[in-house]
C-alpha cells in the first residue's frame, strides 16, 4: 500500500461526489431527461400513443398567434400573480410583526396564526368553497352583520380571483414563521441604540426590521413567484368540475395546459406551452436575482 | 485500509441505488401473464371504490373468476382523479391494464389516437353490439369501429312532489309536459313571503346544466351529423332566454339560498316540499329513500319545449376499453363480455340503483324481487327514459369545443351578453378551432 491510488484531495472530491451521487442520477434521470424530451417534443405533435411528427415552430406560432384561451389564461395567471405575491409577502411580514410582541399568551396567537399553514390541499379548497358560498357561507353571513351584502365570489367572474387571493392570505402562516424567526434574529442592541437616539416603534420597524429581514423578503418572494405562477389545484377543485370557472375567469395557465395535455391529448403542444411559462418565470427570476443587490442586505457582506 | 472500506462502502451504495433505478425499466416482453395455478391474469382497473359501488364491482368479479378456470381477473381501485392519466402514462410505458373503465364521452377520441384497442377483431367473432342501447353503441364508435363496451349509463327525469301538486290543486298524476306547463305549475308551487320566495316551484338549472335545456329544447347535438357545429341556433337563443326569465323571476338571493342546499345533500329543498320539482338522474331517488322516505313523489320525462319538440334528454356513461398494449386482449375480451352481460349487469343495475347499459338486464331490474315497489317503478322510468336520451360525444376533430362555449354561456347567463351574441360568438370560436385542427 505504499502507493496510493488517489491523492486525499482527490479522494475527498471523490467521496463528495458519491455522497451526492443519488441527487445526480435522481436529475439526470427523472428531470434533466424528461426536460430535454419535453423540449424536443414541443416541436411535434406528440399524443402519447400514436403519433410524433416534427412539426417545427407550429405549436409556439398557434399559441401566440390563433389561440385566444392561451392569452385568456396567461392574463389571469399574471393578474392573481401580481396581487397575490405583494399582498400574502406584506400580509406576512405584518402578522410575524404583531406576533414579535412581547405580550401574555404569544404562543396561542402564534398557534393560531400558524396553523392555517398546516392544512393543506383540497381539504382546505373544500372548506373556502364552504365559506365563501353566496347565499349561506360564513363571510358573507359575517359582512351582512355590518351591513355589507357580499358579492357572489366564485360564481362571479370579476370575484374568482380575489375569492382565491383571499384564501392565500389566510394561510400566510407559512411565511409567517419564516419572518418571525428572521426577526428574532435582530440584534437588541440595534433597537436599544435606536431608542436612545429617540427613534419611534415605527421608524425603528422601517429602518431597523424591514432592512435587516431582507434577504427572507427576498427569498418569499423568488419562491412564491415561482409558485403564483404554477397555481393549478385551487382552480381546478373550486371551478366546479375543473373546467376554469365562469367565463373562463379561473382558467389558469397550468390548468389549461393539463386540459390540452389530458382532455385533448395535444401533449406536444402542451409542452410547447410548458416552455412558453418556463421562460417568462426564468426572465423574472433573472431580472429578480439582478435587482436584489440594490435592495437586499446582508449582514456581515463586505461592500 | 479504513478509508478504502468506507469508499468500497458508498461504491456500494452508489451501485445499489443505481440498479434501484432500473428497475424502472419495463420488461416489454410478449408473454402473457400467469399466476401459480397457470391461470392468466387480467388486470382490471375501475374508479368504483365508494362502499357502495366497491363490493358490487368485486362480487362480480369473483362471479367471473368463478365460473371458468382459466381467467383471474385481479380488480385494482384506482381514485377518480389519477385513473386516466396513471392509465395513459402505463400505455405509453408499454405496461398497461387489460381492462379499464373510461368515460364514453372521449372513447372514439381514445380510438383514433390509439390508446383504446380497435374492437372489431373480436366483434367479428361474436358480435355483442346488439345488447346495448343504440345510442351507447354509437358513442363507442371512431370510423364504423367500436373502441369500448358501453357498460352503465344514466338520464335525466323530471321528479315532482305529489303532495305539495295537490296543495295547489294540480293534479298528482299529470306532471308538465312542456315548458309553458313546467311555467304554468310552477307558478302555483311558488310561496311568497313578502318579497322572499320560501317554496319555488321550479328552477332549471338545479340539477342539469343549460346545455341539456338547449338539447331537449330541439333533439340536437352541439355538432350535426356531418360535424358542423350547430351553437347559434333559434331553438338555443330561445332557450338561454327562457333561463334567463327564470332568474329574473326568482331572483339570484332565493336562486343560491337553495342551490347551496341542495349541495349540501341532505338539506335538499325537495325532501322538504321546498322545491316543488327537481331534474336530476333516476340514480337521486336513493337519496329520497335515505333522507326522506316519507316523500310522496313522482317522476316522469323532461317536458318539452313546444307540443312534438320531444322529450329529449340527456344522458353519459361508463365504457369498458381494453388499453392499446394490453398483453392479455383475448382474455380481457373475455371478461368484457361478462360484465357487459344480463346476469353482471342486473345484478350491478339493482345493487346500485344505476342504469345500465345492456338493454335486457336494464328491463330485468326493473322487475327484480329485490327491488321493493316504489324502487320498481322509479327504475322502469329510468328505463324508459332511454330512449329519449342523447349523448353528447366529444367530436374528435375538436375536443376541447366546450372550453369556447362555456364561457360564452356563463356570460349570457350573467346578463353580460345577448344569448343572441353570445351564441353567435361560441358558433365562430368552435368553427376557426375546427378549421385550425383540419389543417
Amino acid at each position: 500500500m505504499s502507493k496510493k491510488l488517489f491523492t486525499n484531495k482527490q479522494k475527498e472530491g471523490l467521496q463528495g461526489y458519491i455522497f451526492i451521487l443519488p441527487w445526480l442520477v435522481g436529475f439526470v434521470v427523472f428531470t434533466a431527461g424528461p426536460l430535454l424530451f419535453s423540449f424536443g417534443a414541443s416541436f411535434s405533435d406528440y399524443n402519447v400513443t400514436s403519433q410524433m411528427d416534427f412539426v417545427g415552430l407550429d405549436n409556439y406560432k398557434t399559441l401566440l398567434t390563433d389561440d385566444q384561451l392561451f392569452w385568456t389564461s396567461l392574463y389571469n395567471t399574471f393578474y392573481f400573480v401580481l396581487f397575490s405575491v405583494p399582498l400574502t409577502t406584506l400580509g406576512a411580514i405584518l402578522l410575524s410583526a404583531l406576533l414579535n410582541q412581547d405580550v401574555p399568551g404569544m404562543r396561542f396567537f402564534r398557534t393560531i396564526y400558524y396553523l392555517p399553514a398546516i392544512l393543506s390541499g383540497v381539504g382546505v379548497y373544500l372548506l373556502w368553497m364552504q365559506l365563501l358560498e353566496p347565499g349561506t357561507g360564513m363571510v358573507n353571513t359575517v359582512l351582512s352583520w355590518v351591513g355589507i351584502s357580499g358579492p357572489n365570489w366564485l360564481y362571479d367572474p370579476n370575484w374568482t380571483k380575489p375569492s382565491l387571493i383571499l384564501m392565500k392570505l389566510w394561510s400566510v402562516g407559512g411565511s409567517m414563521l419564516l419572518y418571525l424567526a428572521s426577526m428574532q434574529g435582530v440584534s437588541k442592541s440595534l433597537y436599544e441604540a435606536a431608542e436612545m437616539d429617540g427613534a419611534s416603534r415605527w421608524k425603528q420597524f422601517i429602518h431597523i426590521t424591514i432592512p435587516m429581514i431582507t434577504p427572507v423578503i427576498f427569498f418569499d418572494i423568488v419562491t412564491s413567484l415561482i409558485g403564483g405562477f404554477q397555481i393549478f389545484q385551487e382552480a381546478y377543485v373550486m371551478s366546479g368540475n375543473g373546467d376554469g370557472g365562469p367565463v373562463n375567469s379561473m382558467l389558469f395557465y397550468n390548468l389549461y395546459m393539463w386540459k390540452k395535455a389530458f382532455e385533448t391529448f395535444d401533449m406536444g403542444y402542451a409542452m410547447a406551452m410548458s416552455w412558453i411559462l418556463f421562460i417568462i418565470v426564468f426572465i423574472i427570476t433573472i431580472f429578480n436575482l439582478k435587482m436584489a443587490p440594490r435592495w437586499v442586505h446582508y449582514e456581515g457582506e463586505e461592500k | 485500509m479504513v478509508i478504502s472500506k468506507k469508499v468500497f462502502l458508498l461504491f456500494l451504495i452508489a451501485f445499489l441505488t443505481l440498479s434501484g433505478c432500473a428497475g424502472f425499466k419495463t420488461s416489454n416482453s410478449k408473454e402473457a401473464e400467469t399466476n401459480g395455478e397457470g391461470k392468466v391474469v387480467v388486470n382490471f382497473w375501475s374508479f368504483w371504490g365508494s362502499e357502495i359501488r366497491r363490493p358490487v364491482i368485486e362480487k362480480i368479479v369473483e362471479d367471473f373468476n368463478k365460473s371458468q378456470d382459466k381467467i383471474e381477473v385481479k380488480h385494482t381501485f384506482v381514485p377518480w382523479g389519477d385513473i386516466w392519466t396513471k392509465e395513459l402514462a402505463a400505455i405509453a410505458a408499454g405496461n398497461p391494464p387489460d381492462v379499464v373503465i373510461n368515460d364514453i364521452n372521449g372513447t372514439a377520441l381514445r380510438g383514433m389516437k390509439n390508446q383504446a384497442m380497435n374492437l372489431s377483431g373480436f366483434l367479428d367473432k361474436d358480435d355483442i353490439s346488439e345488447r346495448f342501447y343504440p345510442e351507447l353503441w354509437k358513442a363507442t364508435l371512431y370510423e364504423d369501429e367500436s373502441y369500448g363496451i358501453p357498460f352503465n349509463t344514466d338520464t335525466r327525469v323530471l321528479f315532482y312532489n305529489k303532495d305539495a301538486f295537490k296543495e295547489a290543486g294540480l293534479d298528482p298524476e299529470k306532471p308538465p309536459t312542456t315548458w309553458a306547463e313546467l311555467e304554468e305549475y310552477a307558478a302555483k308551487l311558488d310561496k311568497k313571503n313578502g318579497d322572499t320566495y320560501e317554496t319555488m316551484g321550479f328552477y332549471p338549472l338545479f340539477g342539469v346544466e343549460s346545455d341539456v335545456w338547449m338539447l331537449n329544447a330541439n333533439g340536437k347535438n352541439f355538432f350535426d351529423v356531418d360535424g358542423n357545429p350547430n351553437i347559434h341556433n333559434k331553438e338555443n337563443v330561445e332557450t338561454l332566454n327562457w333561463i334567463n326569465s327564470w332568474k329574473d323571476k326568482y331572483g339570484d338571493n332565493t336562486i343560491n339560498a337553495f342551490k347551496s342546499q341542495i349541495d349540501s345533500q341532505q338539506g335538499n329543498p325537495f325532501f322538504n316540499g321546498k322545491l316543488g320539482m327537481f331534474v336530476n338522474t333516476p340514480t337521486f331517488y336513493t337519496q329520497i329513500r335515505d333522507y326522506a322516505p316519507d316523500l310522496n313523489f313522482g317522476v316522469a320525462k323532461l317536458p318539452e319545449r313546444t307540443e312534438g319538440s320531444g322529450n329529449t334528454s340527456w344522458g353519459g356513461g361508463f365504457v369498458a376499453e381494453i388499453p392499446e398494449g394490453s398483453k392479455n386482449s383475448d382474455e380481457a375480451w373475455e371478461f368484457i363480455k361478462y360484465l357487459t352481460d344480463v346476469e353482471a349487469q342486473e345484478y350491478w343495475a339493482v345493487k346500485n340503483f344505476d342504469n345500465v347499459a345492456n338493454i335486457e338486464a336494464s328491463e330485468k331490474a326493473a322487475q327484480n324481487k329485490d327491488m321493493s315497489e316504489k324502487d320498481q317503478l322509479v327504475y322502469q322510468m329510468a328505463v324508459d327514459n332511454m330512449e329519449h336520451t342523447l349523448l353528447t360525444p366529444v367530436p374528435t376533430y375538436a375536443p376541447d369545443f366546450m372550453g369556447l362555449i362555456k364561457p360564452e354561456i356563463d356570460s349570457i347567463l350573467l346578463g353580460k351578453k345577448s344569448a343572441e351574441q353570445g351564441l353567435k360568438d361560441g358558433q365562430s370560436a368552435v368553427e376557426r378551432l375546427i378549421e385550425k385542427n383540419k389543417k
